[in-house]
This record gives structure tokens, C-alpha cells and sequence, in this order.
């Protein structure tokens, strides 16, 4: 008996129209071009920033990645801001990749599936779709008010807070995908080690975490290239507005200290100029930054590609 | 036989004691780090909510109903704040659900697996550009090219801008969301429909997406909530750094949730202690973790529920 | 096990990293003192968004000439660099105007001790978009109709001609939308644009209650940054805005910098009726500096000698300000030495 839904009753009035297909045909095209739009759109993006940024890039080179700041366009440079890019990526792998990837192993490893453990994982859950600049609140209190009680810091922000604010911001997803990728692994491998009398922890080390780690390291990669992109937050915990040198910083102690920027931070002071030079700048630095974000993502998935193994 | 002693006891199998130690240890250890997920959650709501209170607290409340949102003359205009957010939200899904859909549609029912080869990268290239590009861009190229010639009365920092951007940052996470949602429904339901002789836009609109309503759904409250929280290209385009006054008209400058935050932290992060312009901020972060909280939430629920009838 | 000691080898790789980077820079580092090049201290400059450029450029030279030195120059406004400034956290404040009395209270009461140095002079420009050619001149009438606390709600230009004919303005406003984009509360301009267009005394005059007299409207854009200021007036048909006189300059004829009327007739602002002082909107810009860290911070005393010396005060005409008078900066060279000296 074929059920009378409105299934039906559509299937039927599309059987008993002979026409050609008209409206279908509309449909699709309309799909594709969403998809096209989104293509247009891309590709405008990318054709302005690098129309744009390119005379720069070509014009000076290896100048414009090693200066720093400068009121004259044709002398600043990204240098300072991408060194300042690249400690607080190593904060953040010194701090958020343990932290993040002990808390996964803990929740699907060695949790028991109480009503603490759900609570924790959806706190965490919830923890990744707050907006980042809540995060930058958090490095305001934390980072830079408190620790200045601490430890001898720059009052303004210094590039330790900087760095342990994008860690927190980064620790939830590092969590999110550490514990999928753990998921991944087929029980059958933990209790076969059981099975031999390794404890939790031995699994765990020998067995599950290896088998995890493709999945694993492409999430901490991708966590560096969302840490990488991000400002919001930076702007709370005192991010250079104007100029700033971080004076050779020849200890890691000053260097940790010092006033400081990110990439985009620096994208972000130069695209409020209204000179047109400054546009050029904006635009050549944004080229730099999509060029990086493209080998970060590049490199994550010829490790997932290359270790991933099917189950 | 039956009373012979057993080669292997169960003490045997639980090792000694410095195995024992090192394992609570480091069970310890672990429980320490997801514990630590809950302290961050507990500072953040705390920090938010003692300072919003200590904000209430030196205010009149009649403040919060001002005129507009300039929080250096005492007028904290809640409405302003978070009537300028959804609008540059709506305005983004504007963009992000029929373009985020349409794509999601045509990859999951109509693509050829070699056709979807070459256009999912384009979602996926489109969910990697940083929200500053996107920011620069509405600086360099939608506002002034697009609103100001479609609209000639528009101002140069505009919330329409603001708007188009962000639904071009939302755009992949609904596209992608919503073609997982679109693929988890069985091939049996499209398989039925064709085999009742629907033809392929039938099938599509009224039996898969139907059934994967659930999922649709939290695309889009994810893709809003995306939308909600968004604050670089809104710190850029939109205007509205020293305040606002209670605006609906999108084609001049406004404030949102987030532009304001960012606003004090740029031009008053400096001004830190007790003063109410500075714990506005605070006031405005907990009214916006509380939003997305519960479109989080409730996106997540959708989700649950996908999976149930899936 | 492959993978586990791949990424052991990746993470003692990285430290390594780290060490060396830090290490292997600057190693042979002169020792302090040296002329011109061993100075490691740190100077944190902040305040006016006006004077940021010049104090960015003496910076940029002394860091050139002082590579060892950890400097910060930026400019959230006059108001809150004052704030930061009282509090100890920054060793320089810019100011785009004197310090007012509660300042002054809370920098005593925090027991910092300051020295206040006249640098440079600026004249605020007030602006609007090429496009809106009839506007060519206004007078100190004109500008309260049009931004003093009275203009609230006023959404077309010739909505304030009403008002701007009552306080003696001249009053032939087209019916234009009036788009304001100008600095806010925070910046030192907006209350030097207050005190010298005579918005205060107007309002007081019109029957404005003190308190609310020295304010401007507050439903315009407002924006700490003047380089937004200059894009929401470029980027719109009848924008008006005012800034400090180095940003409208650098902008040729992106924007038109409107002549003022302050009773002798109308005066374009330019480098010389700056620096006359025919220019009704010309003010000073200063440096404060905190002499309780001078005495213990070589790299700070070398820096203000740096800023007032005659290198480091050709920054002043470089960011298209104006000079102060020789014997006004020979004031400024003697105030410090006798506060470096205490």
C-alpha cells in the first residue's frame, strides 16, 4: 500500500507532467551558482589582495619581511610582527598542545561516562564557539592584571600574555580534535592490550596514542593556523598600536617581556591608513599571511594523508 | 588437578606497587589537565560576571536605556548595541544561508564525484581566510565599490558592509555543516523517491532536505552564532568606534556587541579600574557569551536530534 | 612508535629553536653607555593620537640608533594616556592639550612626578569632502551649530542653520546629509576643539548648564584613530570632521580643509598661520615625562634628550607639524635639564 504523503503526491504530480524538466534544470543551475558565487567572491578576495600587495613583495622583498614598524611606508616592514607571530605559536605549542591533549586523553581514556564527564565535554564544546574576543577578557584578567602581581611583566601586555591568550583560546578545539582522533581508534586495540596485562597508561602510550597521532597532529596543526589568524583577542592584552621595537631581545626572559605584535594586528594598523601605500602594505602582508596559512594547512593534510591509516 | 596453584595471580597481573603509583599519577596528571578546561570556563564566567555586577552596580539604570551607546557620556544602550549586531548577522546570513545552502545542496545531490573533486575546495579555501582579509577587503572593496555605488547615500563605514563580510565568513561553516547533514540522510529515502520516478530537484527538496531538517537547522544557528561573534571585519567597516546612537539604518555606521569591546580595548584598554565606560565591557562580554551560549546550545540540540532520526 | 619519537624529535627540535634564536642574537652587545648604540632599557610612550606620529618618529630614529632598546609608542588619546600615565605604567605621556586639574589630583595622589615639555605646535584642521564644494569658511557660530551640544539630532547640514544664524554664524548650510566623523572624549583634540572654538562659552551663553557646556553632540561617529577620521571624511559626499593639522595635510586634496573665522576674517590652516598663531584652532602639543623613572633609567634620559635635541625636534616638521619658536624650545630645553637634574 503506497503511503499517502505528500512524497507521493509530489512523485505523482512530477510523473503525470510530461514537459522537460524546466524548473529542474533552473534549480540546478541556481545551486551551481551559489557555489559560483562563493567562487566569484574567493577569487575577488584574493585577485584584490594580491594585486595589490604584490608591487611590494616584488619591489623590496626580503626588506619587507625582516623590517618592523615604520611611519614611512617605505621602510615598514612584517619582520617584527611575524617574529612576534612566531613565539607566541611556540607559547602556544608549549602550553595549550600538553594541556589540550592531556585533558582529551583523560576524558576518553580514563573517565568514567558520569554526569561530570558530559558536563565537562560539553563545557568544552561550548568553550570553542565563544566569540575569541570573551577570550581576550580572559588574558585581560589573567595574563596581564594578575600576573603583573606575579611576576615582573610589562604593565601594558607583553608577548607572554599575548601567548598564553591564544592558548586558551586554542585549547578547546585542541581537546575537540585530540578526542575524535582518539575515538577514531577501534576499541579492539585497547583491549587487545589489556588483554596482555598493559595498564591503562601503557595502552594509552603505546598503543592508542600512536595510532591517534596522524589525527592528533593534524588538529594541532590546524589549532597553530587558527592561533596564527587570530586578533581579537590580542587587542585586550595590550598588542602594539603604533610602533614598537622589542630592542634585540637577547634573552628569552626580555623577549617575553617586550612590547610586541602579530601579523595580523599589523595588517589590521596598516589598513587603517587611509594612504595608499599603507593599503599596498596591508595587502602585501595579507599575501604573507595567506602564503603561511597555506603551507600550515598544506603540511596537515600531507600528514593526514601520509599517516592515516584505515581501520 | 582442581586445587593445583594457578601460574598466573591476580597479583601477578596488577604489577607492583611503582607501576601502581606511576599509573595514579598519571591518571592524576590527566584528570589535572581536563579539570584545568573547567577553571577556564569558571574564570571567564566569573571575571564576566563579577565586573558586569561591580558595572551595574555604579551605574542608573536608566543608563542602559540611553539614547545610544557611548559609554564615555554614561549612556549604555543595550538595544543599540545588540540591535546593530543582529542586523549585521541578519544581513550576514542573508548571504551565507542561500549561497551556504544552495552550495551544500549541489555538492551533496547533484555533483559528480569528480565535479565535487574541484568545488569543495573552494568552501574549503573560503573557511581558511582570516577574518582581518575579510575585514580589509569590505575596507578596500565592498564599501566603497559595492554599497556606496548601489546605495549612493551611504556613509563610508556602514553596517551593510560589515554584514556582507561576515556572511562571507559564515558562508562555508553552513555550507559545511549542512552538506554533512545532507549526506547522513540514507540513500535509501533518494532511492525510493527515483524509483517513483522524481526527478532529481523533486527528490532534493522534498524528501532530502525535509529529512535533514535537524541538521540544516544547526548550520544555521551555528552559521549565526558565527556571525554573532565576529569582530574584525565589524571593528573595521562598520564605524561606530566611539559609540553609537540607536540606528536601524544599515547603511550608515553602528555599533554591535563585539565592535564595542573591541572599541574599549582599543581606545580605552588602557583606561582600566573601576570606571563604568571601562566595565561596560564586561557587561557587554557576559550578555555576549550568554547568546552564544544558548545558540550553541540550542544548535547542538538539532544536532542530537539529526543523529536520533537520521 | 615511529610517530611517538617523531614528534619527540619535533618538540626537542623546536626548544632548541627557541634557545638559539634568543641566544644568538645581539650577543655581542656593547656595553651600556656606549655612544650611541648600547642603551637597553625600555621606554613606553603613550597619549595623544595627534602627537603619536611625532613621537613615533623619534622613536624609530632612536631605535635605529639604540637597537638594544625595548620602545612602545602609541596613541589611544590625550585622556587615557593620562590615565595610564598617573598610574605609573607608561614613562611618557603625549598630550595634544595641558593636563586638566583631576589628572594633575590623581598623578599627585599616585606621588608621580612629572615635567611638562611644549615640543611642537598644531592647528586643527576642520574638514569635509571635496564634493561638498559650497563649504569654504566658518566661523566659531557655525561651528557650535554644527557640533556643539545644541546639534543633537541635526541630520542635514541646513538643519543647523537655524541655530548657527542665532549664535552668529552665517548660517547658508546646503541641505546636504551632515555625516560627522571626529575624535571622541578620549582625545585631547576634542577638548582643545571645544575650548578654542569657543563651544563652551556659547553653550553657557545659550543657557546650557555648566557641566553639559563643554561637550560637543554625541551622535556622530567617533573614532581614537585619526586616520579613520580621515577615511569616514574621504569616503563620504558631505562628511565634516576635525583632526590634527599633520593628518588633513598628508591628505592633499583628498579632503578639504575648511578656513576658519575666528573674528578677523577667514584663515586657512597652513605651516605659517600656524605658526603666527592667526590660525584661530592653533594650539601646542606636549611631552610629559615622568622624572621619578628618569633617575633610574638611562635609556629614557637619552631618549628625551633625544627628543629635544635638534635631530630628534626636526621630527616635529618631518610629521608635518609646526615648530615651536626658538626661544619657547630653548623654555622646554631648560625645564628639562632642570628637572633631570633634581
Amino acid at each position: 500500500m503506497i503511503a499517502r504523503d505528500a512524497t507521493a503526491a509530489a512523485v505523482g504530480s512530477g510523473l503525470r507532467s510530461g514537459k522537460r524538466d524546466w524548473s529542474g534544470r533552473l534549480f540546478a543551475s541556481a545551486l551551481l551558482g551559489s557555489l559560483l558565487a562563493a567562487l566569484v567572491i574567493l577569487v575577488a578576495l584574493l585577485w584584490e589582495v594580491v594585486a595589490k600587495g604584490m608591487p611590494v613583495l616584488t619591489e623590496r622583498g626580503v626588506d619587507f619581511l625582516a623590517a618592523g614598524p615604520s611611519s614611512l611606508p617605505a621602510e615598514a616592514g612584517i619582520g617584527a610582527a611575524l617574529a612576534g607571530s612566531f613565539v607566541m605559536i611556540i607559547i602556544v605549542t608549549v602550553v595549550a598542545f600538553p594541556i589540550g591533549i592531556g585533558a582529551a586523553v583523560y576524558l576518553e581514556e580514563y573517565a568514567r561516562d558520569t554526569w561530570l564527564t558530559r558536563a565537562i565535554a560539553t563545557n568544552v564544546r561550548n568553550l570553542a564557539g565563544v566569540p575569541s574576543i570573551v577570550y581576550g577578557i580572559l588574558g585581560l584578567v589573567l595574563f596581564v592584571e594578575a600576573l603583573n602581581r606575579v611576576v615582573d611583566i610589562r604593565d601594558l601586555g607583553s608577548l607572554l600574555s599575548g601567548g598564553l591568550t591564544l592558548s586558551v583560546l586554542v585549547l578547546p578545539i585542541v581537546i575537540i580534535t585530540t578526542s575524535e582522533a582518539l575515538r577514531s581508534v577501534p576499541r579492539s586495540l585497547r583491549e587487545a592490550a589489556f588483554g596482555v596485562g598493559a595498564t591503562r597508561w601503557e595502552t594509552i602510550r603505546y598503543h592508542v596514542l600512536p595510532a591517534a597521532a596522524p589525527g592528533i597532529l593534524t588538529g594541532t596543526v590546524l589549532s597553530l593556523a587558527r592561533a596564527f589568524g587570530e586578533t581579537a583577542p590580542l587587542l585586550l592584552v595590550g598588542v602594539s598600536t603604533g610602533f614598537f621595537s622589542t630592542g634585540g631581545a637577547d634573552t628569552i626572559e626580555r623577549l617575553l617581556r617586550s612590547p610586541y605584535s602579530a601579523v595580523p594586528m599589523q595588517i589590521l594598523n596598516w589598513s587603517l591608513f587611509p594612504n595608499p601605500a599603507f593599503k599596498s602594505l596591508a595587502a602585501a602582508g595579507i599575501v604573507v599571511m595567506m602564503t603561511i596559512l597555506l603551507l600550515v594547512n598544506g603540511v596537515a593534510i600531507w600528514l593526514r594523508n601520509r599517516y592515516e591509516r584505515a581501520w | 588437578m582442581a586445587s593445583a596453584k594457578p601460574i598466573v595471580t591476580a597479583a601477578d597481573l596488577r604489577g607492583g606497587s611503582a607501576r601502581r603509583r606511576r599509573e595514579t599519577a598519571i591518571r592524576g596528571s590527566f584528570a589535572i589537565a581536563a579539570g584545568l578546561s573547567i577553571v577556564i570556563s569558571a574564570i571567564i564566567i566569573l571575571s564576566l560576571i563579577g565586573n558586569a555586577i561591580s558595572f551595574l552596580r555604579q551605574i542608573d539604570l536608566s543608563w542602559l536605556v540611553a539614547g545610544g551607546w557611548f559609554p564615555r557620556s554614561d549612556q549604555f544602550s543595550i538595544a543599540t548595541v545588540f540591535v546593530g549586531t543582529f542586523i549585521v548577522a541578519g544581513v550576514a546570513m542573508l548571504i551565507a544561508v542561500p549561497l551556504g545552502l544552495g552550495a551544500a545542496i549541489y555538492l551533496s545531490e547533484y555533483a559528480s564525484a569528480r565535479a565535487r573533486r574541484t568545488l569543495k575546495p573552494v568552501i574549503e579555501l573560503l573557511a581558511g581566510i582570516p577574518s582581518i582579509v575579510v575585514g580589509f577587503f569590505a575596507l578596500t572593496l565592498i564599501s566603497p565599490d559595492i554599497v556606496q555605488r548601489l546605495f549612493p547615500s551611504a556613509t563610508f563605514f556602514n553596517l551593510l558592509a560589515a554584514g556582507i563580510g561576515v556572511g562571507i565568513l559564515s558562508t562555508p561553516l553552513v555550507a559545511t555543516v549542512a552538506e554533512d547533514a545532507l549526506r547522513a540522510v540514507p540513500q535509501s529515502l533518494r532511492e525510493g523517491a527515483y524509483g517513483l520516478g522524481a526527478r532529481r530537484r523533486l527528490t532534493s527538496t522534498r524528501v532530502v532536505v525535509p529529512a535533514a531538517t535537524s541538521g540544516i537547522v544547526a548550520a544555521v544557528i551555528l552559521g549565526f552564532s558565527r556571525a554573532v561573534g565576529e569582530t574584525m571585519v565589524v571593528l573595521m567597516v562598520a564605524g561606530g568606534t566611539g559609540g553609537s546612537s540607536f540606528t536601524i539604518n544599515a547603511l550608515g555606521p553602528g555599533q554591535t556587541a563585539t565592535g564595542a569591546m573591541a572599541a574599549l580595548a582599543v581606545g580605552t584598554d588602557q583606561v582600566k579600574g573601576s570606571s563604568a565606560a571601562f566595565q561596560s565591557l564586561f557587561f557587554v562580554g557576559l550578555l555576549l557569551f550568554v547568546v552564544t551560549f544558548a545558540l550553541n546550545v540550542t544548535s547542538a540540540r538539532f544536532v542530537r536530534r539529526a543523529r536520533r532520526h537520521g | 612508535m615511529r610517530t611517538t619519537r617523531q614528534r619527540k624529535l619535533v618538540l626537542a627540535a623546536s626548544i632548541l629553536a627557541i634557545v638559539a634564536a634568543a641566544c644568538s642574537s645581539k650577543s655581542d652587545t656593547s656595553s651600556p653607555g656606549s655612544a650611541g648604540g648600547g642603551l637597553s632599557g625600555t621606554v613606553a610612550v603613550s597619549g595623544s593620537s595627534t602627537v603619536l606620529p611625532i613621537s613615533q618618529l623619534v622613536a624609530e630614529n632612536f631605535s635605529n640608533a639604540n637597537p638594544d632598546a625595548q620602545i612602545s609608542v602609541d596613541g589611544p588619546g590625550t585622556g587615557d594616556g593620562f590615565v595610564l600615565f598617573c598610574e605609573g605604567k607608561t614613562d611618557i605621556s603625549d598630550a595634544s592639550r595641558q593636563i586638566e586639574p583631576e589628572e594633575k589630583k590623581a598623578c599627585d595622589k599616585a606621588g608621580i612626578h612629572y615635567v611638562e615639555l611644549e615640543i611642537g605646535l598644531d592647528g586643527i584642521t576642520v574638514m569635509t569632502n571635496p564634493a561638498n564644494s559650497s563649504i569654504t569658511c566658518l566661523n566659531k557660530g557655525d561651528l557650535y551649530a554644527l557640533f556643539g551640544p545644541q546639534s543633537e539630532g541635526f541630520k542635514s547640514w541646513a538643519d543647523a542653520n537655524a541655530l548657527a544664524q542665532k549664535v552668529g554664524g552665517t548660517g547658508n548650510f546646503p541641505d546636504e546629509p551632515l555625516s560627522i566623523v571626529a575624535p571622541g572624549q578620549e582625545s585631547g583634540t576634542y577638548d582643545s576643539f571645544i575650548t578654542l572654538a569657543g563651544i563652551d562659552t556659547t553653550a553657557i551663553a545659550q543657557g546650557i548648564p555648566e557641566d553639559k557646556a563643554a561637550a560637543l553632540r554625541t551622535d556622530y561617529q567617533s573614532s581614537p584613530n585619526d586616520s579613520v577620521i580621515i577615511q569616514g571624511i574621504e569616503g563620504s559626499n558631505s562628511a565634516l570632521g576635525f583632526v590634527g593639522f599633520a593628518y588633513a595635510d598628508q591628505q592633499g586634496s583628498a579632503v578639504t580643509k575648511i578656513e576658519i573665522d575666528g573674528g578677523d576674517g577667514c584663515v586657512e590652516p597652513s605651516a605659517s598661520t600656524i605658526s603666527d598663531g592667526t590660525y584661530p584652532l592653533s594650539r601646542s602639543l606636549y611631552i610629559y615625562v615622568n622624572t621619578d623613572k628618569v633617575a633610574t633609567n638611562d635609556t629614557l634620559k637619552a631618549f628625551v634628550d633625544y627628543y629635544l635635541s635638534d635631530t630628534g625636534i626636526a621630527s616635529v616638521t618631518a610629521a608635518d607639524y609646526v615648530a615651536i619658536p626658538s626661544d619657547r624650545l630653548d623654555a622646554s630645553r631648560s625645564a628639562w635639564s632642570t628637572a633631570e637634574g633634581s
